[in-house]
């Protein structure tokens, strides 16, 4: 564990980038489509990005063993990233599982050390009963009406309505626009939807729907033609799957078409579209 | 992480009364029947998001407005016997592996709850919980008061329906009480104050039970009731006694009979008497606790 001098306690600052304002996008993994990591990972190789800092993990997790996920044991871990040319702050963070509300203070206490937070975007996936070939809706919740007139000029979905329903307890997306507010960050969560079917699986659509909102509103240059090219390629072999198996096309057509699926069904689909995004071109 | 007091009423040596959420909700719906038969007023509420996941969301035209976590409030009441001061938590504080509080965030809740009740100038305090007891669910519950200071056992004593750990069968005056209810007592008895943990009893085949038990706690308010000097009107209770009666009736009415019968040896069971048909084994109570989880896990898929 490391002690600097600002007091806050684990965390590690490797260098300390020289920004004085800058936006801050929050990312999670895992998240539905792996929408977090995928929106990190594309900005930052798009404009140039390093870590700054690292949150340990000790407190936050239960670090009773490792989670192997694609053969590959993983360790929770909470990177800060400076991407120097925008003037942009990135974190991306394994979802804690303790304290949630000491990890998303020193979150916010590690960017203010470093600079002035200009507005924050939480970003997450949620999952949805439709086909990945229809438009994807961007829901955006702002911590204030204030920061709503940020997201005005946008298209996104700007009136949603809800409430916990019972049983349920809010994410850790609400708790952390709810910690914005408090501290006065303009703070806006989004969240896209990603059909169920590729939950667990990449959603190079649903990046593509935050990364372009995030382009236009942070002015970022981003070039969205590698990634153009895997939502092509995604699409193309669910395509030739559809010509392949009529009882796909069948499912699918029905989603296009606003039908909803029975359980059975949509189990089916979930595997089959599962093995087929499992294979290796 | 801090104390919120809406106002300082100036109270004379009074008297705190707590409770969390625990087997049964039998401490936390005995106090809270208390506070609001005397129509305690608030006073103030510890701070809650250091110690409690957000249970609520509230977003209206694409805002956020409302964040909601599970409550801890502090209630006072001046009657003509003592002044009173209630502490109500609506959860205890979750340390993320357990189903009752531990560890640190237990021990710092436990200790803001004595700062309070040692800034009024409390004399002692009582928390209540359930006390898990091989009786039968149509007998009245006893009340099991442990203290945290031997002194305090004769008076104890002094109340009618109240038991000590020694009095129960096989316990020689051993036990354990888990979570807040418990871990009030020890931080009272640190900071110097005298407490008393008053558990109503539940029977053993309810514990796990997913629906309060109302009639433990109505045992509890009986005894406190009489500790403090005050009247209070049970017919609130009483409703929900018969209400929750008659959902348990209905759950027993459907264990096999072989467990019925089991369980209605403890109808006639006294805790230093024998039973007349012969003791429950624990071989039987194993079996008792499975086809009763076994009939809710049904009951749950039901729905």
């Amino acid at each position: 564990m490391t002690t600097d001098t600002s007091g806050i306690t684990q965390v590690k600052f490797l260098v300390e980038p020289s920004i004085k304002v800058a936006p801050l996008i929050i990312t999670w993994i895992p998240d539905a489509g792996k929408v977090g990591s995928g929106v990190c990972q594309y900005l930052i190789q798009n404009l140039g990005g390093f870590v700054f800092a690292e949150i340990e993990p000790v407190g936050f997790f239960p670090l009773d063993g490792v989670v192997v996920q694609d053969d590959v044991a993983q360790f929770p871990e909470t990177k800060f990233y400076c991407c120097q040319q925008k003037d942009l702050l990135i974190v991306s963070s394994s979802l804690p599982r303790l304290e949630w509300y000491t990890f998303l203070t020193t979150i916010l206490d590690v960017v203010d050390r470093i600079c002035k937070v200009k507005e924050m975007y939480i970003i997450g996936g949620m999952a949805s009963a439709s086909a990945h070939t229809s438009p994807r809706a961007l829901l955006t919740v702002a911590n204030s009406s204030q920061t709503k007139g940020i997201i005005e000029p946008y298209d996104v979905v700007k009136d949603m309505e809800y409430e916990t329903p019972e049983g349920q307890r809010p994410t850790l997306n609400s708790f952390l626009l709810w910690i914005a507010q408090r501290r006065g960050i303009p703070a806006v969560n989004l969240w896209v939807q990603v059909p169920f079917y590729l939950v667990a699986r990449k959603d190079p659509q649903a990046w593509k729907e935050i990364l372009h909102f995030l382009n236009q509103r942070l002015e970022l240059g981003v070039d969205f033609a590698e990634l153009d090219s895997m939502i092509a390629k995604q699409n193309q072999k669910i395509a030739r799957a559809r010509m392949e198996s009529p009882e796909l096309d069948r499912c699918l057509s029905c989603l296009e078409c606003n039908l909803g699926l029975s359980t059975s069904e949509s189990e089916s689909l979930l595997r089959r579209m599962e093995e087929l995004l499992d294979q290796q071109d | 992480m801090a104390i919120v007091l809406y106002r300082e009423p100036e109270l004379e040596d009074p008297i705190l009364i707590a409770s969390w959420p625990g087997i049964g909700n039998i401490g936390v719906i005995a106090v809270d029947t208390l506070r609001r038969a005397l129509k305690a007023e608030e006073l103030g509420e510890i701070e809650p998001w250091e110690f409690f996941y957000p249970k609520r969301v509230v977003i209206r035209d694409g805002i956020l407005k409302t964040l909601a976590f599970p409550s801890s409030k502090f209630y006072f009441k001046r009657t003509q016997n003592c002044d009173l001061l209630f502490f109500i938590g609506e959860e205890q504080p979750d340390s993320g592996t357990k189903l009752y509080a531990e560890g640190a965030k237990a021990y710092k809740m436990a200790n803001l709850v004595v700062d309070v009740a040692l800034k009024f100038g409390c004399r002692r305090i009582y928390t209540s919980g359930a006390a898990v007891a091989p009786i039968h669910h149509t007998t009245s519950p006893r009340v099991w008061a442990v203290p945290n200071n031997s002194l305090l056992l004769k008076e104890m004593k002094n109340f009618q329906n109240v038991v000590l750990m020694s009095d129960i069968e096989g316990h020689g005056g051993q036990g354990n009480i888990t979570g807040l209810n418990g871990l009030l007592l020890g931080v009272a008895k640190r900071r110097g104050v005298d407490a008393v943990c008053l558990m109503g009893e539940i029977p053993i085949y309810l514990h796990g039970f997913p629906i309060p038990y109302p009639k433990g706690s109505r045992a509890v308010v009986e005894v406190l009731s009489k500790i403090l000097g005050v009247t209070v009107d049970m017919t609130e209770l009483d409703v929900f006694v018969e209400r929750t009666g008659k959902e348990i009736e209905a759950v027993y009415s459907r264990l096999p009979l072989e467990i019925r019968e089991h369980l209605d040896k403890l109808v006639s069971m006294s805790y230093r008497g024998e039973v007349e048909s012969g003791p429950i084994t624990e071989e039987d109570k194993k079996k008792i606790l499975q086809e009763i989880d076994k009939l809710f896990k049904r009951e749950t898929s039901d729905d």
